[in-house]
């Protein structure tokens, strides 16, 4: 499938979404994304296809997904139940139509603009009462530009407040002809040092931030840095970032502190997890790091 | 400040009921049904019997009012050394109510059974034994028994499709009234109307005369019952020498020898008044609730002593704490059966703030602020916190009430002027009346005031007349034809059959429950009149009747708690996803391997689960509810009660969503056998919410308050999303609500970590309060099942 943009690759669209912009939102969430963060707690967002997510919890060992895999990647076996051979499946997801159970899930959905904007529009009035509205995220939504070009037009004609969530990661053109459609961005800073980023996140952060300077220009920022113990929480990382959020005017720094969302996602799309051992920084610390922003006249939020 | 607050919460006596019954099976009798502390009071049976004895032959109102007189002329009284506020149903703190007039049996098993043997010794046993054996034929339980007969004592029976019960009445004096007047303007109105009917004479002169002549004795005797607190005082205060406790007993003398029979002068006398009052109405008779709009009753009080330098703020915060601690010595007894109804309750009382007052204005008053401090720092059962809501309600107003959310114990619970005002409206209430509705207990809506002497006579269970109509009304243990006689299961070919079938069922049985209640609502006129409620309302006194015998004319009166809703529309989505579209089996297969358990058969259990289920915003199951819902209502509407006014649901599950759900086999939704129901008319069932709070809303207002009946919706959220900066997005959720027009919602605050730990470690969360209907329980006291219902209720939380 290639970005045709008549229709968006989605593997989320979560209402009541209230730490990704301000108010209540609704978060559309697109599939498909070029970094490989280790910390990452939606890992079924990185595939640009529709994937196999699993649920073994309501497996009940019925055996009918083994029946129709063409390639013999499900066994079952008596004491553990149904086992998927992840080297041996290549994702033509015969065995979700089988499996009864939903234990077997596809991740993704291909969906139209008025697919997505009748989901979004069911919020109406909470975005009014909130001063909420829609969030682009994924994943990577930039990826699916095409398609994005389709839906935000849409999104502002209805009114709503639009967030776009992301890496950064994107061409210049790509970022620029999105602006015009977005009110807010949510711009991940993941670390500053070029080489640390590329460790931690698969590709380095020159491009990131010079694309952050063009969003500067033209929109309203929240820096979102997720924070994972001993890999970005130094104070003086977080000094920096403080630093560039008032370069670049940034209306606020949010600190994410780390979840394990990941490990449990990962195992359930068959992926080892890189780092299990990661932890979020002490509450004590993530509130030092907040009252240092705070003393730099950054303001800065933990959660959200 | 903190230290007195803990002080006043440690006087606090707890008559919460254990529910220790499922429907009529014993689930956890031997823990008790009350605190081991907690005793029967037989004094007012005692008073009570006397009284009958020596009155027999005379008309009954008259003995009602005679009986009231003795009772409260001769029961013990105490006042306890913190005490300001004073007056009680019972004769010793840690009593419990019991009324021997109404049923006498259930409470002569309770404290022979395991679930009662604490609250009396031998001796009261005998005493007890001694009395009933002069109540035996007398009392309403026996009157009704020999009453029904044929096919009514046949459906009387509790067998799962509905539970009729002597359940205690709600009701709210007018307030308003008795402060201007006092009891004594009443009762000079009473005899102006006496002098009166001397002269006109009417057609219903005797009955008019000895309704009027009780009236006056029954509120005189409440005035001299104040007077003996006066006294009391008096003679405590002689005999203290500690300074501040001597004034405060000469405090107590003072304001009981003014009030109720005079107009009260300050805050601390309307509150006396009107605690004096609430224990009237809950000594003649067993009721329960207040209903009371506090802060536009008391608001002004408050305000006349603070301009006046009379009152300080935080003495008046310190004058509620204490009235909140009498609040919770009005407990009653209450039957095994009913505990599985009422699980964790005391009296259900609640009180309502907020809302608009007759002319449409908000009427928010520092008062308001008041109640909700007052909750926040005594944390009790009871008065729940009944907070009306409507366009002008001020944003600070709801973000103090989502700070009292915050602390966990389940209220303010919110109720809807823009629901509920047109609701009544269409219930004949006219305007001004209807902005003046308040909040008795639970969800019950009533106007203060006004002849309305309801009580829920019972509870329907929705999902067993939907089984009903799945078994052409036959049980299928003895082939008897039980309930309507409607077409083989075979023979439907859609949804709209089945549909039509459970609504024949519906008609069905409410119609037999229907009959039951109003013989017994004529019993009720005959043998129990009540004098002393009829005198504190509006128009009794004036048109020289008892409240029983006349009615304020609309449908806001008696109403059936209705049970399960949501399964009957879950279990209609998932037939028609199964059945009718995807062809999985036919509907007599599904009958059949539902009524096997679904053993062997999970797959299809599985396919049935997974189809749409009510609260996530889809229309495919949401227009099946709106058709349950309208269906229902109108069916219900269909019958009357004695006065011609039509019948209704309330949506006010309480705890039979887990006590009733006993005695339903498993239904379509892919439900088991006796798995709990739903827990409230608008409450998706437990974890079928997946699309979060946003959803839920809008599920809930596609069921239109004005064309059903007043509902219930509970949700659960996780402490977080009350705190910081997610309050101001907490309070908009609470707005968008409001203009939805759905006309309740109520939370529990809560993670479910906690709730799990408090199962394991009970002994660590002795005063942990949770939302359990349109009440709050200790979580302990509510049996493992109920628990695991709550626990299970969908947790929203922020992704
Ligand atoms: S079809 Fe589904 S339930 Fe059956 S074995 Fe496969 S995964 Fe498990
Ligand atoms: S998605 Fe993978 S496991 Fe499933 S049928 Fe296809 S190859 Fe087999």
């Amino acid at each position: 499938m290639t970005d045709s943009g008549d229709k968006g690759l989605v593997f989320n669209i979560q209402r009541f979404s209230v730490h990704d912009g301000p108010g209540i939102r609704t978060t559309v969430f697109f599939k498909g994304c070029p970094l490989r963060c280790l910390w990452c707690s939606n890992p079924e967002s990185q595939d640009y296809r529709q994937t196999l997510i699993v649920r073994d919890m309501t497996c009940t060992a019925c055996g009918k997904c083994v029946a129709v895999c063409p390639l013999k990647a499900i066994s079952i076996d008596e004491n553990s139940g149904r086992r998927i051979d992840w080297s041996k499946c290549n994702q033509c997801l015969r065995c979700v139509e089988a499996c009864m159970y939903s234990s077997l899930n596809r991740c993704g959905d291909y969906m139209t603009v008025a697919e997505i904007i009748k989901e979004v529009a069911r919020d109406t009035l909470f975005y009014k009462n909130s001063g909420g509205g829609v969030t682009i995220s994924g994943g990577e939504p930039l990826l699916q530009h095409a398609f994005l070009m389709k839906l935000l037009p849409v999104c502002k004609d209805s009114g709503y407040h639009v967030a776009l969530d992301t890496t950064g990661f994107a061409s210049r053109e790509v970022i620029k002809s999105i602006l015009p459609y977005v009110d807010l961005v949510l711009f991940d800073i993941k670390h500053l040092d070029d080489e640390t980023h590329r460790k931690l996140t698969g590709v380095g952060n020159k491009a990131i931030l010079s694309n952050l300077r063009e969003v500067a220009k033209a929109s309203n920022i929240w820096l979102r840095v997720p924070l994972i113990e001993g890999l970005n929480d130094s104070a003086e990382e977080i000094e920096k970032i403080g630093k560039l959020a008032k370069a670049v005017g940034a209306e606020k720094v949010s600190l994410l502190p780390y979840h394990e969302g990941g490990v449990s996602k990962s195992y359930q799309i068959g992926r080892e997890y890189l780092i299990p051992k990661a932890k979020p920084p002490s509450a004590q610390y993530i509130e030092s790091l907040k009252c240092l922003l705070l003393k730099m006249g950054v303001k800065a939020t933990v959660g959200s | 400040m903190a230290e007195i607050k803990e002080n006043i919460k440690s006087r606090l006596v707890i008559k919460a009921v254990r529910n220790v019954r499922r429907g009529d099976v014993n689930e956890s009798a031997e823990r008790g049904m009350y605190r081991p502390d907690i005793k029967l009071d037989l004094q007012r049976s005692r008073l009570m019997t006397a009284s009958y004895k020596a009155t027999d032959g005379k008309p009954m109102i008259m003995r009602r009012a005679k009986a009231f007189e003795n009772i409260l002329a001769n029961m013990d009284l105490y006042i306890q050394d913190w005490e300001r506020i004073v007056g009680s149903n019972v004769s010793f703190p840690q009593g419990l109510y019991f009324g021997i007039d109404m049923n006498w049996r259930s409470v002569e098993r309770i404290v022979r059974g395991k679930e009662g043997q604490s609250l009396l010794d031998e001796k009261g046993r005998s005493e007890l034994k001694a009395m009933i054996d002069y109540w035996k034929g007398k009392s309403m339980s026996d009157r009704q028994q020999t009453l029904f007969t044929g096919p009514i004592l046949k459906y009387w029976k509790y067998e799962g499709t509905f539970l009729w019960t002597h359940w205690s009445e709600l009701g709210i004096p007018d307030y308003e009234m008795i402060f201007r007047v006092g009891l004594k303007g009443i009762i000079q109105e009473a005899e102006t109307r006496l002098a009166e009917i001397d002269t006109v004479v009417p057609a219903d002169y005797l009955e008019q005369k000895e309704f009027l002549n009780s009236a006056i004795i029954a509120l005189k005797a409440l005035i001299r019952f104040a007077n003996r607190y006066a006294v009391m005082a008096r003679e405590m205060a002689a005999r203290t020498v500690e300074a501040e406790h001597k004034k405060r007993l000469l405090e107590i003398a003072e304001t009981c020898e003014w009030v109720p029979e005079n107009p009260p002068r300050t805050f601390l006398e309307a509150l006396q008044s009107f605690f004096f009052i609430h224990v009237g109405r809950y000594v003649e008779y067993s009721t329960l609730g207040i209903g009371v709009r506090f802060d536009k009753i008391f608001g002004s009080y408050y305000e006349q002593d603070i301009s006046d330098g009379r009152l300080t703020r935080e003495e008046a915060l310190e004058i509620l704490q204490l009235l909140w601690v009498k609040f919770h010595e009005l407990g009653l007894v209450y039957s095994p059966m009913l505990s599985g109804i009422y699980g964790g309750v005391e009296s259900l009382q609640a009180i309502t703030v907020g809302g608009v007052d007759q002319d449409g204005n908000d009427i928010t008053n520092e008062m308001t602020y008041l109640v909700l401090e007052t909750a926040q720092s005594m944390k009790t059962l009871e008065p729940s916190i009944a907070m009306r809501y409507h366009e002008g309600t001020p944003d600070k107003l709801l973000h103090k009430a989502a700070e009292v959310m915050h602390e966990g114990i389940g209220y303010p619970s919110m109720f809807n002027d823009k629901g509920l005002i047109p609701t009544l409206r269409k219930w004949d209430v006219p305007l001004e009346d209807a902005r003046d509705y308040a909040v008795t207990g639970c969800v019950y809506i009533e106007i203060p005031g006004k002849n309305i002497a309801r009580r829920a006579h019972g509870a329907l269970v929705l999902p067993k007349c939907l089984w009903w109509a799945l078994h052409s009304g036959i049980n299928p243990e003895n082939n008897e034809q039980w309930g309507a006689k409607t077409p083989d299961p075979a023979e439907f070919s859609s949804v709209n059959d089945i549909l039509a079938a459970y609504l024949d069922q519906v008609r069905f049985f409410f119609g037999r429950m229907t009959k039951i209640e109003n013989i017994c609502r004529s019993l009720y006129e005959t043998y129990l009149p009540r004098p002393f409620y009829s005198a504190v309302l509006e128009g009794c006194i004036e048109k020289g009747r008892d409240t029983r015998r006349w009615a304020y004319p609309s449908m806001v009166h008696d109403f059936v708690v209705i049970i399960g809703a949501t399964n009957v529309v879950d279990s209609l989505s998932a037939i028609k996803r199964v059945v009718f579209e995807n062809k999985l089996v036919t509907l007599p297969e599904l009958i059949e391997i539902m009524d096997r358990n679904w053993e062997g058969h999970e797959e299809i259990r599985q396919a049935c689960i997974n189809a749409p289920k009510y609260g996530n915003d889809d229309e495919y199951v949401d227009l099946m509810a709106r058709d349950v819902h309208y269906g229902t209502s109108s069916v219900l509407a269909e019958f009357s009660d004695r006065f011609g006014n039509p019948l209704r649901g309330d949506g006010s599950g309480v705890s039979a969503t887990y006590g009733l759900a006993y005695h339903t086999p498993a239904t379509p939704d892919g439900r088991k056998n006796a798995d709990a129901f739903s827990d409230a008319t608008l409450s998706p069932s437990q974890g079928s919410d997946f699309k979060g709070p946003t959803a839920v809303l809008k599920s809930a207002a596609k069921i239109d308050t004005e064309k059903t009946y007043n509902h219930l919706l509970n949700q659960k959220f996780l402490p977080s999303m009350l705190e910081g900066d997610m309050r101001d997005v907490f309070v908009s959720y609470l707005r968008t609500w409001g203009d939805m027009e759905i006309s309740h919602i109520q939370f529990n605050v809560v993670d479910k970590e906690t709730l799990l730990d408090a199962q394991k470690h009970p002994e660590n969360y002795s005063d942990m309060i949770v939302r359990v209907a349109g009440y709050s329980a200790y979580f302990v006291d509510l049996s493992k099942g109920l628990q695991d219902s709550i626990i299970r209720r969908t947790e929203q939380t922020f992704e």
